[in-house]
Formats: structure tokens, C-alpha cells, sequence
């Protein structure tokens, strides 16, 4: 019983700070230190600066900055006109149309980049002017969007996924591999949900589309040959063993260099926006991820994550009814918290209570994935719903509302990988030798 | 009152610089990661490059904090203080950063303590860069203290006139998710 | 009174499983006045911090690799001197000679010695078969410190520091082809998915050890105390059987796997010797006179 007390405790500070608005990443730290200075009598000044060097001068860590400098550089290039102009001839003919190059186009830029929010601003500069003209249902339109740019965590890289690999100390490049076929699966079950509506909806009544000659669209498929062929040589490098996740984002990095060089959209400007971007959202992050250190070492203290460990032991919970109890918890931890955070903040405790119940930790990360991909949708605090908003004048509400379908596929993605567990644990498990062997 | 504009100038200054000194650290992880690739490939040894590439992470982040503080790019949850008024408001921003600045100086204090103690112990790297660690440790304290700084510039101006001057800035608080 | 201790390993590695007997024994044996609380996994302090965890008191008590901290004093690496000591009787006879020297030295820095445990016998793991250090020639070989990344050097290898975590990844990809470790490394981590041979050739068998701050130790009472040092005896006995126990399990495992697992060819094992003598040669020279003490105590007890 002693436990429940300490845990409403740290619940308490926890909520105070992070309420009233206190950096999440500072906040952390607040309640690690009151949590130490109340149950132990070591030395908390030295404890904490000990525990946040070791997590912030990582080498696994340094995945991140590089993958996030990638994508920033790509977000301020003409990626999201070529890529419109590449997918559209093909979508066309789909049911549900256009909406599609929605999803494929998130789909594809997920594969260069490791934001959700990032990937919603890319693609959706060019489809969201382009499908209204064509009169597509609105809440069609902002919905598939909202949703279908959460893609960019699960499919690599990942900002989520390095962070779950820093926290639990698992290979980041097995973690990545994870993520793409529920990624692809996620964006199909995205797109068979709109060829559905399309079916059955009153409101669908887009413009018919000029049809284009096969020779026509893969002339028009050449604006996408650049961002295909980045996405093969960073997959392609971590896949055939030529590099790890890290020095992939290095290929990353140089790759989108060279493509907006190409284009013409390299300048200082540009270079040293993307640079200094990067550099502050991996600082962001990095305070985060320190703060939780410090915060996961000072609960270790406590015996609190054994406690909850023992306590989930005894109650018997078979795995499917852990896994349902920390989806509901996820996902009302997600209305509140960005994802980075919930990870972090979680994992402390949450990973002896998985490891306890047998669960793969690598499937877990997908797992996390895809209920932090829902964190992105839900309000109050959901950072696709604000980009949204930002971008398109509308009611938070109505944002909202839309990307409930997309909400809902997303729940359904989790029994998907719970009856198909292969889905995130074949490509990991089956990573080709390289040509050294 | 120009001693205090030139204090502006001067901390606006610092914010700034030590941003882009944290991202030449990003570059230099950059840098390591391909010297270490072209390395391998070319059969050549690199040793440490890993270490210092931890150490280039660490610098990157620490120095940036307070730029990215400046920029709005740290993450807070901002229901409340975007529904309370405004007065209750400033109570609210001057309790966050009263907060902020203490846990930050606190930080700088102890990272202070702990570099000193590598410097005295003369502690050296247990990988095989085998380098003396206060030298890549000093950027966790110069990062916590001018993170510090910026923080109680941010509070005393709250309390002063009302507002802080942190430019909110959503697209760069998102592209971390 | 609760005391953390911090421990790099895993749970059911077998010198987490000993600290952990090495706590509980703590606890019934003082009657509960000390109650030990094991941290494994890294879960408290990481590997590389525990040792500064413990001389600064930020941790009372605590477990961590001896060779990890050969870069402050090469004494440290006396375990890890290639073919000086290739067996557990070995082992376990270079350990009673270095034990005063590294008291002397821990005490120093605020600690004391309380047992060692060593892990099993370090091997050469292969792509390949190999009989001479010729066949090793351009090899890419996973370093994990100074010590790994010299003996790569002297083989003619090309060493690459591959973190613990990345070890399986970097040999299905071909990062590396190569490693020195135990059996019991390459069992855990299954590297017979990539990997085919195993040579035993018991380069050293490199020891965890666990200390305590001094000022807690020095504030105990002697019951408390002989406590604590009969524990640690028993500790030390029952975690050394199980390197033996294990060793033997973890070869049959990688056996199992379908990995080559037998000793080193005669000229291959004549040829690392040769290796290992420059190498005890250049540690002396970093060991200075403490090194030299250890070894000629060692000798004397051949
Ligand atoms: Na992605
Ligand atoms: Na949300």
C-alpha cells in the first residue's frame, strides 16, 4: 500500500508541473528531485547530474539530431509539388482518387523523414489546395491527412522509435525494420477506408479527373525518382548492413543535401534554417529524454516500477489484458501529453511489467508507436491537430472530428498486431547478412 | 538605461551564439560519423570516433537550450495558461519560470561540481578515446548556465512587464513528433 | 537501512544472480538492518558510472567490470593481460596476487574491496575457419576497449567499436566478423546466426567486482562487517562454480547452435602467445610497480 501513496505522489507533482505549464523536460527533473529528497539519503544534486550526462552524451543518441537535420532540410525543398505531381496520374483511378495521394504521399515522405508533424506540413502544402479544387469532401480531405501523416513515426526513421530504443537499450536499427510492414499495413487499412466511403457516401462527388496515358504517368512519376532514391539508399544502407541507423542518417543528411542542391533550393538560407532547426528541436528533445533519466532513476530509488511490476505479476493479467489495460492508459495519457514525453515518462515503469508478462520488446515499440500515432489526433493537445489548424484556419473541432475514422483504424491496427505479432518482428528478425557473409 | 539595452543586446547575443555553437556540434557529429564510415571502408581505424560523437551530442543539445528556449521549441503544456486571464496568467508564467530557473541553476551548480571533481580526479574516458572528461563534460555546465540565465532573463521579465519574450513557435515545437 | 546496489548486468546473468544471493544473505544476516536491493540491467547507474556512483556516495554498494577502468590505472586490466592467466585456477591465483595492490588502490579512491567474480574464459569468434594469426589478416573485429583494439592490431585485424546492444546487428550485417568473449556472450546473443566458429583459447577471464563506499563501510559495526565478509566469501565461492557451471553450458549451447566449438590449433595458439607476451610487456610498462608486484607475486605461486 505504501506504493499507491508514493505513486499518487509522484502522479500529483507530476500533474501540478506539467499543468501549470512547466517545461516538460524541467518538469521531470522537479518531480525526480522531490521524489529522491523524499525517499532516499544519497546526494540528489550528484545523482541527477551524473545520470543526465550518461543519457545526454550517447552514442546511439546521435541518430537523432542527424535523422531530424534530414528531414528538416527536405521540408524546405520542392519535395511536396514533385510529389504530388508524381503521385496523382496513379491515384486517380483508385476508388476514393486523389484523396489517396494523401496517404501514399505520407507514406513515402515517412520514409525520409522522422516527424509526424513535419510530414503533414510537406504533404499537405500542395494536396490540401489541389484536392479542394477538386471538390473532395473537406472532412475527407483534413481527416486522411490528420491521420495518415502519423505515419511518418512508425515508418523509419523515427523520432518516436530512437527514443523508444535509447530508453530500453534496443537496437534502433532492428526497431526501425519493425515498423514497416505495420507502417505499409496501417496505410493500406487507411486507403481501403476511403475506396469504402467513396463507395457509399452521398457527399463524394469529386471532378472527374482527365485520364492520362500509361507513357504520361511514369514521365509524370520522374519528379518522385529523387526522394525514391533516398529512401533506398538510407533503408537500403541499414537493411544490406553498409551502415548503422546512425550513419544511415548521415547518408540522410548528405542525400537531402544534394536533393535540394539539385533543385536549386539550396542556399545559405535554407542550409542554416534547416541546420539551426534541427539543432533546436534535437535540444527539445535531448532536455526531455534528460529529464526522464533523472526521473526513471529516482522512481528505481524508490522501488516503485519493481512494485507495480510485482503488482501486475500477481494480478494475473494475461498478456492481452495488460496489453488492453495500458492501450486504454495510452491513450488517455495521449490526449494530455506529446508523445516523446508519454514514452519516456512510462517506460520506467511499464518495461518491467512487459518484460514480466513476456512480451517482445521490440513488438512493444511498435506497439507504443502506434498508440502514440493517436496521440497526435487526440485533443486537447494533439501537435497534428495544431499544425492542422495552422495550416488550414479550421476549427480545432472539426479537425478533430474528421480524423476519428483515422482514430479508429489506428485501434484496429493494435488487435491487427496482436493477432499477427510477424508483422513488426519477421523484418527484425530476418535482416540479410551483409555482403561480408 | 542604454547599460541595460546593452545587457539585452548582450544576452540576446549569448542566446543566439551558443545556439549556433550547438549546431557546429551537429555538424561535427556529422563529420564523425562519415570519417568514421570512409574509415572502415577504407580499412583505416578510427578509435573513439563513437565516444566523441557522444560527446558531440552532448554539446549540441546542452549549448542549444537556450536558444531553443528563446525560440519556443521546448515543449509545455499550455491548456491552462492559454484559458486562465491574463493577471492569472503572469502568477502562472511567473511560478513556470521561477520553477525553470531554479531547477536550471541547481543543474548548473551540480554540473559545476561534477566537472570540477573529473578535473581533480583527473577521470578519464572508459572507452577508447581514453580522453580526460571534464573537456567534453564543460558543455553541460556553460549549456545549464546559460540555459540558467536565460530563464531568470525571461522571469525578471514576466515580473517586470508582464509577458515573457519567448517568440511561441508551433512548427518548431512539432517537428520533434 | 536500505541500500541500492547498482549492477551493469542483466537479472539472470549469473553475477546478478550471485549479487543478488549476496544481498539477501546481507539482509537475513544482519536481521534485516541492511536490507540490499539489487538494481539490475543498468537500471540505476549505467556500467561506466557505477564506480564514481559509489566513491561519491551517491550509492552505498555496487557491482562492475575491474578492466572497465584501465584507462585511469592499467592495474585495473590486470585480469585482461592476454595468456597471462588462461584458466579458473589461474584465474583465481592472479586474483589472490593482485587483491592486496587493489585494495591498496581502491582504498585510495574512497572504496572497499569486498569479492570478484570472474566471467568465463574470453575466445576468438569466426566467419571462418582459422589456424594461423596469417588467416586473420584484414578481419574486421569487434573492439570494446584499448586492450581489444591493440590485440586486433597485433593480429593484423581491423578493430570497430561496436556497442553491446549492437552486437548481433553488427555481425548480421557484416560490420564486423569477429569477436573475443566469452561463450557466454555469443550464447546470449545467439551469434551463431551469423557466426561459425569458436576457438577456446582462454585468452583471460576478466572479473566483476563488487565494492562499497568507505565511509559507510567504516560506519558499520564489526558484527555488521563480519557480516558482510562472510557473505562476500560465499558470494565470491558460489558466483565462481557458476562461471565454471555456465561456461561448460554456454559452449554446448553454441554447439547447439550449429557454431564449431573447440580449442585453437597448435600454431595459432603458439602465435597468439607471442602476441600475448608483448602485450603483458607493454602493460607492465603502463602498470609500473604496483604491475610489476602482482606479477612477480603470481609467478612465485607457480
Ligand atoms: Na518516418
Ligand atoms: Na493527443
Amino acid at each position: 500500500m505504501e506504493n499507491i501513496s508514493v505513486i499518487f505522489l509522484f502522479l500529483f507533482i507530476l500533474f501540478l508541473l506539467l499543468g501549470t505549464g512547466v517545461w516538460v523536460g524541467l518538469a521531470l527533473m522537479g518531480v525526480a528531485w522531490v521524489g529522491m529528497e523524499l525517499f532516499t539519503s544519497r546526494p540528489v544534486g550528484d545523482v541527477m547530474v551524473t545520470t543526465i550526462w550518461s543519457a545526454s552524451s550517447s552514442w546511439t543518441l546521435t541518430a537523432l539530431p542527424l535523422f531530424i537535420w534530414m528531414g528538416e532540410i527536405l521540408y524546405r525543398t520542392r519535395l511536396s509539388e514533385d510529389m504530388f505531381r508524381g503521385l496523382a496520374p496513379w491515384m486517380a483511378r483508385l476508388p476514393g482518387g486523389l484523396v489517396h495521394t494523401n496517404i501514399v504521399g505520407c507514406t513515402v515522405f515517412a520514409a525520409v523523414s522522422g516527424s509526424s508533424a513535419a510530414t503533414l506540413t510537406t504533404v499537405g502544402k500542395m494536396s490540401i489546395p489541389e484536392l479542394r479544387k477538386r471538390k473532395y469532401p473537406e472532412t475527407m480531405v483534413i481527416g486522411t491527412l490528420t491521420g495518415a501523416a502519423t505515419l511518418g513515426l512508425m515508418i523509419p526513421p523515427s523520432l518516436t522509435l530512437i527514443v523508444y530504443g535509447v530508453t530500453i537499450n534496443e537496437s534502433i536499427t532492428k526497431l526501425f525494420f519493425a515498423g514497416i510492414l505495420p507502417g505499409l499495413v496501417l496505410a493500406l487499412m487507411f486507403m481501403t477506408y476511403v475506396a469504402i466511403y467513396s463507395k457509399v457516401s452521398s457527399k463524394w462527388q469529386p471532378n472527374e479527373e482527365p485520364r492520362l496515358s500509361f507513357a504520361q504517368k511514369v514521365k509524370n512519376s520522374r519528379f518522385l525518382l529523387p526522394v525514391i532514391a533516398l529512401i533506398v539508399v538510407v533503408i537500403g544502407s541499414m537493411y544490406l548492413g553498409y551502415a548503422t541507423a546512425t550513419e544511415a542518417a548521415a547518408f540522410g543528411v548528405i542525400g537531402g543535401l544534394v536533393l535540394a542542391a539539385s533543385q536549386g533550393s539550396l542556399n545559405w538560407q535554407t542550409f542554416s534554417a534547416s541546420l539551426m532547426g534541427a539543432t533546436r528541436t534535437s535540444a527539445m528533445i535531448a532536455l526531455i529524454l534528460a529529464g526522464a533519466a533523472f526521473l526513471s532513476l529516482s522512481m528505481g530509488f524508490t522501488g516503485l516500477p519493481r512494485g507495480l511490476a510485482n503488482l501486475i505479476a500477481e494480478l494475473e493479467l494475461s498478456r492481452f489484458e495488460l496489453l488492453m489495460v495500458l492501450l486504454v492508459f495510452y491513450i488517455i495519457l495521449g490526449c494530455f501529453l506529446d508523445g516523446i514525453s508519454s514514452v519516456v515518462l512510462t517506460m520506467a515503469v511499464v518495461e518491467p511489467m512487459i518484460v514480466q508478462a513476456g512480451i517482445d520488446l521490440i513488438w512493444f515499440g511498435i506497439f507504443i508507436v502506434v498508440v502514440v500515432e493517436m496521440a497526435q489526433i487526440t485533443p486537447p493537445i494533439g501537435f497534428n491537430l495544431f499544425v492542422m489548424q495552422g495550416m488550414t484556419n479550421h476549427e480545432m473541432n472539426f479537425i478533430a472530428k474528421s480524423a476519428i475514422p483515422m482514430f479508429l483504424i489506428m485501434v484496429l491496427m493494435v488487435f491487427v498486431l496482436i493477432v499477427f505479432p510477424d508483422l513488426a518482428t519477421y523484418l527484425p528478425e530476418n535482416l540479410r547478412p551483409g555482403p561480408g557473409g | 538605461m542604454a547599460a541595460l539595452r546593452q545587457l539585452r543586446t548582450g544576452l540576446d547575443f549569448l542566446y543566439r551564439a551558443s545556439g549556433v555553437l550547438g549546431a557546429i556540434f551537429l555538424i561535427a557529429i556529422l563529420l564523425l560519423i562519415v570519417v568514421q564510415m570512409l574509415a572502415r571502408w577504407t580499412g583505416e581505424v578510427f578509435p573513439g570516433a563513437p565516444d566523441y560523437a557522444g560527446y558531440c551530442m552532448a554539446a549540441a543539445s546542452f549549448f542549444a537550450f537556450a536558444n531553443a528556449l528563446h525560440r519556443g521549441a521546448h515543449i509545455r503544456v499550455s491548456i491552462v495558461l492559454n484559458a486562465v486571464s491574463k493577471p492569472v496568467r503572469r502568477i502562472l508564467e511567473i511560478w513556470c519560470f521561477g520553477i525553470g530557473a531554479a531547477t536550471a541553476w541547481y543543474l548548473s551548480y551540480y554540473a559545476y561540481r561534477f566537472v570540477y571533481w573529473s578535473w581533480k580526479f583527473n577521470e578519464v574516458s572508459q572507452g577508447q578515446d581514453a580522453s580526460p572528461l571534464w573537456i567534453p563534460q564543460s558543455s553541460m555546465v556553460i549549456g545549464s548556465v546559460v540555459l540558467a540565465i536565460a530563464l531568470t532573463d525571461h522571469l525578471i521579465h514576466v515580473i517586470v512587464s508582464g509577458d515573457h519574450r519567448i517568440e511561441s513557435d508551433l512548427v518548431e515545437q512539432s517537428h520533434g513528433e | 537501512e536500505k541500500w541500492d546496489m547498482p549492477l551493469a548486468y542483466s537479472a539472470t546473468n549469473f553475477h546478478s544472480a550471485t549479487a543478488a544471493e549476496f544481498a539477501k544473505c546481507i539482509t537475513t544476516g544482519t536481521g534485516g538492518a541492511i536490507e540490499v536491493v539489487t538494481h539490475p540491467s543498468g537500471s540505476l547507474f549505467k556500467g561506466a558510472d557505477i564506480k564514481r556512483a559509489i566513491q561519491t556516495g551517491q550509492a552505498p554498494i555496487g557491482e562492475r567490470l575491474l578492466s572497465g577502468h584501465q584507462n585511469e590505472n592499467a592495474v585495473f586490466g590486470v585480469d585482461s593481460v592476454p595468456f597471462l592467466a588462461t584458466s579458473f585456477d589461474d584465474a583465481s591465483k592472479l586474483w589472490k596476487a593482485a587483491k592486496p595492490t587493489m585494495e591498496k588502490i581502491l582504498d585510495e579512491q574512497n572504496l572497499v574491496l569486498l569479492y570478484s567474480v570472474p566471467w568465463p574464459p574470453q575466445g576468438l569468434y569466426f566467419k571462418q575457419e582459422v589456424n594461423s594469426v596469417d588467416d586473420m589478416e584484414g578481419i574486421k573485429f569487434r573492439s570494446y576497449n584499448n586492450a581489444t583494439a591493440r590485440l586486433a592490431e597485433l593480429t593484423g585485424m581491423l578493430p570497430v567499436q561496436i556497442e553491446a546492444a549492437e552486437i548481433s546487428q553488427a555481425f548480421a550485417t557484416g560490420v564486423a566478423d569477429s569477436m573475443i568473449s566469452s561463450g557466454a556472450t555469443g550464447y546470449d546473443r545467439k551469434v551463431w546466426e551469423s557466426l561459425t566458429h569458436f576457438y577456446e583459447v582462454d585468452a583471460w577471464l576478466p572479473r566483476n567486482y563488487i565494492m562499497i563506499n568507505k565511509d559507510v563501510w567504516g560506519g558499520l559495526d564489526e558484527a555488521s562487517q563480519n557480516v558482510i565478509k562472510g557473505c562476500a566469501e560465499l558470494a565470491e565461492y558460489a558466483g565462481t562454480w557458476r562461471a565454471v557451471e555456465y561456461t561448460q553450458f554456454t559452449l554446448n549451447g553454441l554447439r547447439a547452435g550449429g557454431m564449431t566449438v573447440g580449442p585453437a590449433g597448435d600454431q595459432l595458439k603458439g602465435q597468439l602467445q607471442e602476441v600475448g607476451e608483448v602485450m603483458a610487456t607493454e602493460w607492465l610498462e603502463n602498470a609500473g610497480d604496483d604491475g610489476k608486484a602482482i606479477l612477480d607475486a603470481y609467478k612465485a605461486m607457480e
